[in-house]
């Protein structure tokens, strides 16, 4: 991990951006259900404009179009980011809201929550198993609880739901064509606030490197032993 | 005379018809091809000079020695004795008319006889020595020919002896059966071959044909390799009709030498098939025709995924069918439209569309084999080097590649030359995405790489991995991308020669294995040589230069599991053979898959880069 | 009453949930449900039935405090995001360290630290799983019941059926030991030797993110930031280079023992031993020695 100078933001220079693994789960989910059941596909995100990239990506599996929240880069904190959404979550008046259960950089864990509370929906988090039927919702999660919700709801998903699908190219061409709408949103004073971010200390010693090879095998059983595991 | 000259003309309106209507049906079906990726009007002097060497000389055919001159005794005599067929048909008509040269007929009874030598033999080959390579081929076929072929050729020597019409109509009507049955079936490489031939590439065989993305061509035009048969080129058309099932390509396939479904021949007669099986229902059809793919036919798709891109086949084949773009057109249609793939390559696909490179390490640690070295790493609006060292992933990110980076660097900077890297600027360059069949990812690579060496002034680049190295040099003109491009083995031996580099000989003995992109698809042979004798005891493989085996990681195989027996396993017991102790070579993949093949095979040889043998014997001097 | 800690049972997590609250203050009161967990303390306590999110958060809301913690576990930070909504406050998910306002929480997993500082009249935070020791805190509960003042929506997310999702072996989360296999174990059989030696030491056997893109392994096996988060007494990552995703995911782990040929790979730095070799020859050389000194086949 390497800092901005001002310890403000991750140096981005020499990375590529992907979306979020659960989120990108969440679309792939979208796009089978309205691949099976018909219906039409949005995603929305809040970001730079460079996040149009991530969008067209999610175009390209199946979504119908994109909505990008346009920020200048910098830090929104959950809140704000739920409200922003929910501006135009609304006017989208959409059957059913798939987030991820929380995002793979900040992991705050609520947007999603946020969100279904301002649209007075029901909510159900971290599910590994969606079906949706008749005007209702069954969710499944990792422990095994189901939970059984009327239409319109909103859900939080986590990888391993499915498996998202390698998109073709005709279907990566066909995403460059897709509307992508630019809002801007109204910024809020963050609650939870940035002072700075920091890399935390290595472990502080190098590894013990026990061997090479197979030829390393007796050291390793002799550690196992010692730790009580063999 | 009349009612023989109203015969003849019969015989020949109903032949001439029958060919010209199965003749017409191909013609129709390369005209439905779609157009090649890649200029073939181009370099005319280089296309008739393969024409008077391949076709006249048979130069390929010759590699072996015996079947070769059977097959140039037949083929030289079909052109020596077709002014027979002329005369011949005059004579049918009025006997006295016929002309009757001593010399020609001398000289055709030469041949004649040659040519009967040559069937007895072709028979001998087939019936008592039975090579492998016709596993698979139409035997039945090729001897109903060579009997025909013989009895054209008795006919013509009984009627030379006899001057009997009765022989000289059996002679034409011979032929004129040939001509009917030509088009139906292998011998229509009599027809295609020679054009199949000129029309083959003329520059480097590594680079593959560019595909058109262009947002201004409609997506129903669009072409993402070989889906239904009427996505085929015409130039791949016109190889499927000049295959003759020799097998030779299967005999030099690595895959097919390691126990895979993939033998060259059988893609090749598969498309062939297909063409002939959907390609008159495209005709027919028009635009509305939905065929099947013709990666469903057979084992196409199986075949498909076991190359290795190595280009032995194409060095093989007498009639330069040039197999690595079918397959990989296939593969592009696989990929980019059924995203159906081998599942252990997405992650590399991933890697390299998100990453940047196919190990998925940070690129922001590229540089960081140079830790140490001092190397410049170029910053946009710095100075252009003399030459960019173009490193390449693998010398980035494989910890056993990465001593060849080192190595390279350190003798290029002991020869005071003047060099810089781009460092997490550097992107793959989309080799592995390209041969996997993603020309999509792989074409965005090559755009960036281009304008980042642009924007930079790059005129010079020296690669240490002869993937890069094909690709930079051969592949990046069609998009914008004009180098000077080396192999650093060859960079190398010009320091050594103008004794920039003093390197002192061991006594080790190195065999040097040919890596598939340097030597066969680029013909560098002899730098790396120079540099192995320079600092040992070179003894050379069996299979070497332009005929060398592969290393198995070719085709984007470095990353996909093997069926079957391991293709690195047999080069390395190849190696062994020879009784060297080392095991020198000129790139990344060859070092690891070749490495590997030691380990897993228990032997005790050392498998390096010539670049690291060069800097230990500069190292090591007094 | 100032801070209030929800805690899911007597569990490890929950316990140090518990530590972390009554470091910001000794008096830290509880909640629970259904079940008060034997610790010395007040414990609120309310029957709700089963799992419901959102009357459950109402629940907590309803108790007035202004500062609530709980286990950075999935129930903890949902029920505490509602929470957060219905009290009107400011939620922080993974926090490590709390002084007053000032709190150092975590990002990408563990491998970013954030220092933040939270505005608002009610603070909700949950702890970072295994980001603090559990204390002692066994004892006999001062159990006061109470029946929450529900809304109508609240009870219509709730668990309605519970279905049997185990495989039969053993718990990726639970296991003792975690023997795993990354891209450099080259195929699905290549994982047979890292099983053999599993089933000698009693291991789960895991994967990393690659491998089951790769479609060699189901993502149940995945250990990693968005797949199951592991802390074993020992963890055997082989193969594996130690990308951030994947490190997320093992961060509780109390040992980590790394087989890879790479010496320079990412995941050396957060070893404590290492074996440099090839995964394919290494594991089953450990295995076969484990075999050789237990006397038996």
């Amino acid at each position: 991990m390497v800092l901005t100078a001002d310890e403000r933001a991750i140096e981005t220079r020499h990375l590529g951006f992907t979306v979020s693994p659960h989120e990108e789960c969440g679309v792939e989910e979208a796009v089978r259900i309205a691949e099976a059941q018909g219906g039409e596909v949005t995603v929305v995100t809040l970001g730079p404009p460079e996040a149009e990239e991530q969008l067209r990506e999610m175009l390209a599996l199946g979504a119908d179009r994109a909505i990008l929240l346009e920020t200048d880069g910098a830090d929104w904190d959950p809140e704000a980011t739920a409200a922003a959404l929910v501006e135009v979550i609304e006017g989208e008046a959409p059957d059913l809201v798939i987030f991820g259960n929380e995002s793979a950089d900040s992991g705050g864990y609520q947007v999603g929550i946020r969100v279904a509370h301002a649209l007075a929906r029901p909510i159900v988090t971290g599910l590994k198993a969606l079906a949706v039927e008749d005007g209702q919702l069954r969710g499944q999660q990792e422990t095994g609880d189901v939970y059984r919700v009327p239409l319109p709801a909103v859900v939080t998903v986590k990888e391993g739901i499915n498996l998202p699908r390698y998109p073709s190219v005709p279907a990566k061409l066909r995403a460059r064509r897709k509307p992508v709408d630019r809002v801007q949103p109204a910024a809020r004073a963050p609650r939870i606030e940035l002072v700075r971010l920091r890399v935390p200390e290595g472990r502080g010693h190098q590894a013990e490197v026990l061997g090479e090879g197979p030829s390393a095998a007796p050291a390793v059983v002799e550690l196992l032993q010692r730790l009580g595991v063999a | 005379m009349i009612a023989s000259a109203i015969a003849l003309a019969l015989a020949l309106v109903v032949a001439g018809g029958l060919f010209a209507r199965r003749a017409l049906l191909l013609t129709r079906l390369v005209r439905m091809g779609k157009p090649s990726g890649i200029a073939r009007e181009d370099d005319v002097p280089v296309r008739l000079r393969n024409e008077a060497v391949v076709v006249l000389g048979q130069r390929k055919l010759l590699q072996r020695l015996v079947p070769g001159i059977m097959h140039a005794f037949i083929f030289w005599a079909f052109i020596v004795l077709f002014p027979a067929i002329p005369i011949a048909m005059i004579a049918i008509v009025d006997a006295d008319a016929a002309p009757h040269w001593g010399w020609y007929e001398l000289l055709a009874n030469v041949f004649c006889v040659l040519a009967l030598l040559g069937v007895a033999t072709a028979f001998y080959i087939r019936k008592v020595v039975r090579p492998r390579r016709f596993d698979g081929s139409h035997l039945g076929e090729a001897d109903l020919i060579l009997l025909w072929i013989a009895s054209i050729v008795a006919t013509l020597l009984a009627y030379h002896a006899t001057e009997s019409q009765v022989w000289a109509w059996a002679h034409v009507l011979l032929i004129l059966g040939f001509l009917v049955y030509l088009p139906y079936s292998k011998h229509l490489h009599i027809a295609t071959a020679a054009i199949n031939v000129y029309f083959g590439r003329t520059r480097s065989r590594g680079r593959l044909e560019p595909l058109k993305f262009d947002e201004d061509v409609p997506e129903e035009e669009m072409r993402f390799g070989i889906g239904s048969v009427k996505d085929l080129t015409w130039k791949q058309m016109m190889d499927a009709f000049s295959c003759t099932e020799c097998g030779r390509c299967q005999d030099a396939c690595p895959a097919y030498a390691t126990g895979k479904s993939l033998s060259p021949k059988l893609v090749i007669m598969g498309v062939r098939d297909h063409l002939f099986e959907e390609g008159p229902k495209a005709l027919a059809a028009g635009d509305e025709y939905e065929g099947p793919p013709v990666a469903s036919h057979g084992l196409l798709e199986e075949m498909a995924w076991d190359c290795v891109t190595c280009g032995a086949c194409v060095e093989a084949c007498p009639v330069n069918i040039e197999h690595i773009d079918h397959i990989v057109d296939l593969r592009r249609h696989l990929v980019m439209v059924e995203s159906s793939f081998p599942s252990e390559a997405e992650p590399m696909l991933r890697d390299v569309e998100r990453q940047a490179n196919p190990w998925g390490k940070p690129q922001a640690e590229r540089a960081a084999w140079s830790e140490g070295l001092d190397v410049r790493v170029l910053e946009p609006g710095d100075p252009v080097p003399e030459v960019l060292y173009w490193v390449g992933c693998a010398a980035s990110f494989d910890e056993r590649a990465r001593e060849t980076a080192r190595s390279t660097a350190k003798l290029l900077q002991k020869a005071g030359v003047d060099f810089a890297i781009l460092g997490p600027r550097e992107s793959c360059t989309g080799d592995p995405a390209r041969r996997m069949g993603n020309e999509f990812v792989f074409q965005a690579y090559a755009e960036e790489n281009v304008a980042t060496l642009n924007e930079q002034g790059v005129t010079k680049i020296v690669a240490s991995c002869p993937h890069c190295f094909n690709t930079l040099a051969h592949e990046y003109p069609d998009f914008g991308g004009r180098y000077e491009v080396m192999h650093h083995t060859e960079l190398l031996t010009s320091l050594v020669r103008e004794g920039r580099l003093s390197p002192t000989a061991s006594d080790q003995s190195i065999t040097y294995h040919d890596s598939c992109y340097l030597a066969r698809h680029n013909d560098v042979v002899s730098a790396p040589r120079e540099l192995a004798a320079a600092v040992g005891q070179p003894v050379e493989m069996e299979r070497r230069e332009k005929q060398t085996f592969c290393c198995g990681a070719g085709g984007a195989h470095m990353w996909m599991e093997e069926r079957a027996g391991p293709i690195n396993e047999e080069r390395v017991r190849q190696a062994a053979e020879t009784g060297a102790s080392t095991l020198a070579v000129a790139c990344p993949f060859c070092t690891v898959m070749l490495d590997d093949g030691v380990k897993s095979s228990g032997r005790d040889m050392r498998v390096v880069d010539v670049a690291t043998l060069l800097a230990e014997s500069i190292d090591d001097a007094p | 009453m100032s801070v209030l800690v929800f805690m899911e049972a007597g569990d490890e997590l929950s316990l140090q949930a518990l530590t972390f609250a009554r470091g910001i203050d000794p008096e830290a009161e509880i909640v629970a449900f259904g079940t008060a967990p034997a610790v010395a303390g007040v414990v609120h306590l309310a029957e709700l039935g089963d799992y419901a999110p959102q009357a459950w958060a109402r629940a907590i809301a309803g108790l007035g405090a202004t500062t609530i913690v709980a286990a950075g576990s999935d129930r903890g930070n949902e029920v505490l995001a509602h929470a957060a909504v219905m009290t009107g406050g400011v939620f922080a998910a993974n926090v490590i360290e709390a002084a007053g306002d000032d709190i150092v929480r975590m990002r990408w997993g563990g491998s970013l630290l954030e220092e933040a500082r939270l505005h608002g009249d009610v603070r909700l935070m949950t702890v970072a799983p295994h980001a603090v020791a559990a204390e002692e805190a066994a004892g006999e509960p001062d159990v006061r019941t109470f029946t929450p003042e529900l809304h109508d929506a609240d009870m219509l997310v709730r668990v309605v059926e519970r279905v049997d999702t185990s495989t039969g072996g053993l718990s990726l989360a639970e296991a003792p030991v975690v023997v795993s296999g990354g891209r450099g174990v080259g195929s699905a059989e290549g994982f047979e030797p890292l099983e053999d030696l599993a089933s000698l030491l009693g291991a789960a056997v895991g994967c990393s993110r690659a491998v089951t893109s790769a479609g060699w392994r189901p993502h149940t096996d995945q250990v990693g930031q968005t797949g199951t988060k592991i802390s074993p007494e020992l963890y055997i990552p082989c193969g594996i280079s130690g990308a951030t995703q994947h490190m997320a995911g093992c961060k509780g782990a109390k040992k980590l023992l790394a087989i890879n040929s790479d010496p320079e790979a990412p995941i050396m730095a957060s070893a404590d031993y290492a074996v440099v070799g090839d995964v394919l020859e290494v594991v089953p050389a450990i295995s076969a020695e484990l075999r050789r000194v237990r006397g038996a086949p």
